[in-house]
């Protein structure tokens, strides 16, 4: 394998221009932020950015210390203990997932509203008068984002408890300390890695969140973002503020694949056995159970059931009409083109790192990473300021949302097309040259039946990310293409709660599929 | 790539071949729009493409777009975002006598670009069980600390506080709108609202005990539920006061149209007596053609002075009204 640049083939050209379609918007807006007026600078420092900060790192924290106790505590028990329904629960402390921040947003603000279901019931107790805590604040935005993201840090750390080699455990427990210090001791410390790419996951997650703010009335980075661009006359504001934000998701990614670095120092080999499960008495596993029941019905249950009962009411019913399917195919020809592009774009990348790891490539894939760190709002608005001065003929058309989706969700499809590539060994390709085939041959015949599934699996991921977004599409749909997402914002941002639901519903049953995915994939090596 | 092209030339071309066919940028919410729409599809058979969004946004995305722009008419809810896109050169001129006629010559700009529809006032809503009218006045007033925790208010975003803050301004300078504005600033606390539907339900409710809107949300809302214990109060009718802020909501034709014709029909349509009465009926606000009376339940129009800003000024004022909001910390 030769590393010597051939910056002529075809392959190097192509894969240079899906890395430029990427970093261009960025840089656009790195300069558009950096060449703004001082003036401007120094009156967001003196006004919003303190307050933005502190709301978002606040925000972060919080949901990362809950999902850290709901996330672990939940794996342990469905790895180590033994009850009624385990496999079931196990499978169901993912669906969470399922629900897009602003449908469960809604559903929150509903329940804990003024005058809404959870104050009559505390009513009840403790007075006409009592008020419980509105959702529109602090800790309720804390509430759905830990409720919504807590599956991250479980997903890790179950895989970590699956993976771990008993043996530690066991010298542990045959030296006579009980099962509780054991779990302190030696669990824990030996999952530190997962858990900590679990928060790392979550607290991206929570920074470049717009749908559950915007509904909440949280005021974070992300959201002002929005905010700027769709409240003034000029983006200079907002691509400074998006620079914030770009630096602090950078800060936390970073953060993040240091912990997988050092991760791998844990990975232990030889003779790898089952854990043995404990079985609690009665109590215990009522216990067990009861509580399981309550995160999966807060975070699932509860809100599902909900969205079908308004789905079913007269005043949704009438909404489920041609426009209505008009939206649904909207919203899936979106998520079509956007994978199939994200697919066409990611694979030159993945390929030519795979197969010619040189700086040059590899420098082009970590780009293709840059959509972790670029929230919808910023992913738009970088789109937005390059089409302006560079290609403003396309402004306004499905082109422009396409890249932005591409730019946002390329990482989760790159997830899945690079260890497809790389299982791949390059004998095999050799193999079919020397016995004859051409290039082109080799890949028809040989390389992509191979990574077919690896194909399947990405584009299924931004299909149905896709098809969940809010923020870039709110910004930059064209007319007439209005999403189910966007539907559901619109409605459910006036309190039509009933009317928002059909949309809703059929978001989540249609993000169903991605969570099996999530549940066969290796969590460890995502 | 060759296909997401292909893609991109698709949504162009139907838009291109669509013949009797128009499309609007609308700024105001879909519920409150698309009725009329619908009825003026109705009688003429031309058929409405809408793209709803906020009126800024708007108003950035036809300058954006140029020539190029898919857009027929640009609807909104506020004279000065309407101005500011006639000052940028992006509406179309009109002599019409239909228009003339029908709509007062301080509701539209001079050239006739853009085209007041109907009139909205902004003033206090307040829980009758909470406030006494009494204890109202002026929308000034909202500022004392008295207060405190008891007021919603719409975001900095929205382009009728924007108006609002303006005509205070105008009327009173910077420096007693500034104390104004932190006062709010401080009694609403978190109660920062992206829609007006929604203070008022917060009133209503009486989680808010008053908030400020335009007008019609308070008789749309009585319309909904007349059991709510909500009323709208006319504020700043004292002796030299300034008056209640007024603002319209107006369309304009775009300059790049493709389609003037069916665009006119759907203005002439919109100032035409039967129009302007839906946006009484359907939306409760103030019809702008002289003829044609408010919904009952409103305050008469006679009974209640307007401010004296003139509407063309509210887009020059905007600018340091913006840095303004933004020096107190609105959100």
């Amino acid at each position: 394998m030769t590393t010597r640049l051939q910056l002529t083939s075809p392959l190097q050209l192509i894969t240079l221009a899906s890395a430029a379609l990427i970093l261009l918007p960025l840089a656009y807006v790195t300069s558009q932020a950096l060449s703004a007026d001082p003036a401007v600078w120094s009156r967001l420092w003196n006004t919003r950015i303190p307050e933005l900060l502190t709301n978002t790192v606040r925000l972060s924290a919080s949901v990362a210390c809950l999902t850290l106790v709901l996330g672990v505590s939940t794996a342990w028990l469905v790895t180590r203990i033994e009850f009624p329904g385990r496999r079931l629960w196990e499978g169901a402390l993912v669906l969470p997932l399922a629900m897009p921040t602003y449908v469960l947003a809604y559903i929150y603000s509903y329940l804990l509203g003024f005058g809404g279901p959870v104050e009559h019931v505390w009513q009840l107790v403790a007075g006409p008068q009592a008020r419980i805590f509105s959702p529109h604040s602090y800790l309720g935005a804390t509430l759905v984002m830990t409720l919504d993201t807590f599956p991250f840090v479980y997903l890790l750390s179950r895989s970590a408890l699956l993976n771990m080699n008993v043996s530690f455990e066991e010298v542990s427990r045959a030296s006579g300390v009980s099962r509780m210090k054991t779990l302190w001791l030696v669990t824990l410390p030996l999952m530190r890695p997962s858990i900590a790419a679990g928060l790392a996951l979550v607290i991206l997650y929570v920074v470049s969140d717009f749908g559950a703010v915007s509904l909440l009335r949280y005021q974070t980075l992300t959201y002002a973002v929005f905010q700027q661009m769709t409240g003034r006359s000029d983006n200079t504001a907002a691509s400074i503020l998006s620079l914030l934000l770009v630096g602090l998701a950078l800060l936390f990614l970073v953060t993040e694949r240091w912990f997988r670095h050092r991760s791998r120092f844990y990975q232990t080999t030889g003779r790898y056995r089952r854990p043995e499960r404990h079985r609690y008495g009665r109590l215990g596993t009522s216990l067990v159970t009861g509580y399981l029941m309550l995160v999966v019905g807060a975070s699932f249950a509860l809100p599902a059931y909900l969205l079908i009962v308004w789905s079913l009411s007269p005043e949704a019913q009438a909404t489920i009409d041609g426009r209505f399917f008009g939206f649904l195919w909207n919203s899936g020809f979106l998520a079509a083109s956007a994978a199939t592009a994200g697919v066409l774009i990611g694979l030159p990348l993945a390929y030519m790192a795979s197969r010619r790891p040189n700086w040059l490539n590899l420098g082009c894939l970590q780009a293709a990473y840059a959509g972790y760190v670029l929230p919808g709002p910023v992913a738009a608005l970088a789109v937005l300021v390059l089409c302006l001065n560079v290609t403003p003929f396309l402004y306004g058309s499905v082109l422009v949302l396409i890249v932005a989706y591409v730019i946002h969700f390329l990482p989760a499809g790159l997830q899945s097309l690079e260890p497809a590539l790389q299982q791949i060994t390059p004998n095999l390709e050799e193999v079919a040259r020397t016995l004859g085939l051409g290039v082109r041959q080799t890949w028809q015949s040989v390389t992509l039946p191979l990574m077919r599934n690896g194909f399947m699996v990405a584009w299924v991921l931004m299909f149905l990310q896709t098809m969940k977004e809010l923020p870039a599409t709110l910004l930059l749909r064209p007319v007439g293409f209005d999403t189910l997402a966007i539907r559901v914002w619109m409605e459910a941002s006036e309190e039509y709660y009933q009317l928002a639901a059909p949309s809703a519903l059929l978001i989540v049953l249609l993000g169903l599929p991605t969570l099996l995915l999530l549940l066969s994939k290796d969590w460890r090596a995502a | 790539m060759v296909f997401v092209l292909l893609v991109s030339l698709l949504a162009h071309a139907d838009v291109v071949l669509a013949a009797d066919k128009l499309t609007v940028y609308s700024g105001r919410a879909e519920r409150l729009i698309k009725p009329v729409l619908d009825e003026f599809t109705a009688k003429s058979g031309v058929q409405v493409d809408l793209l709803s969004s906020g009126t800024t946004e708007l108003v950035n995305r036809l300058k954006a777009e140029g020539d190029r722009t898919v857009a027929d008419l640009f609807l909104t809810n506020d004279a000065g975002s309407l101005e500011q896109a006639r000052a940028a050169g992006l509406l179309r001129p009109l002599n019409m006598r239909e228009v003339e006629r029908a709509i007062p010559p301080q509701f539209r700009a001079p050239d006739n670009a853009w085209i007041g529809l109907s009139g909205r006032f902004w003033i206090i809503v307040y829980n009758k069980t909470l406030v006494k009218p009494e204890e109202l006045k002026s929308l000034l007033d909202l500022g004392n600390p008295k207060w405190k925790g008891k007021i919603a208010i719409p975001n900095a975003g929205s382009e009728y506080l924007q108006a609002g803050v303006s005509v205070i301004r105008a009327t009173y300078g910077d420096a007693k709108t500034k104390e104004f504005l932190e006062g709010l600033r401080d009694n609403a606390g978190a109660q920062v609202y992206q829609k007006s539907s929604q203070i008022v339900e917060a009133v209503a409710k009486g989680q808010a005990s008053l908030g400020i809107v335009n007008h019609y949300y308070v008789y749309r809302h009585l319309a909904a539920q007349p059991s709510a214990p909500i009323a709208a109060f006319m504020p700043d009718q004292q002796e030299g006061g300034m008056g209640a802020i007024m603002n319209v909501a107006g369309v304009g034709i775009v300059k790049s149209t493709k389609h003037l014709e069916p665009a006119k029909l759907l203005v002439e349509f919109l100032v035409a007596q039967a129009g302007q009465k839906l946006f009484a009926d359907l939306d409760k606000e103030y019809p702008l053609h002289p003829e044609v009376k408010a919904d009952p339940a409103l305050a008469e129009r006679k009974s209640f002075r307007a401010a004296q800003v003139p509407l063309t000024r509210l887009a020059e004022l905007r600018e340091p009204t913006l840095t303004l909001i933004e020096q107190v910390g609105l959100r």
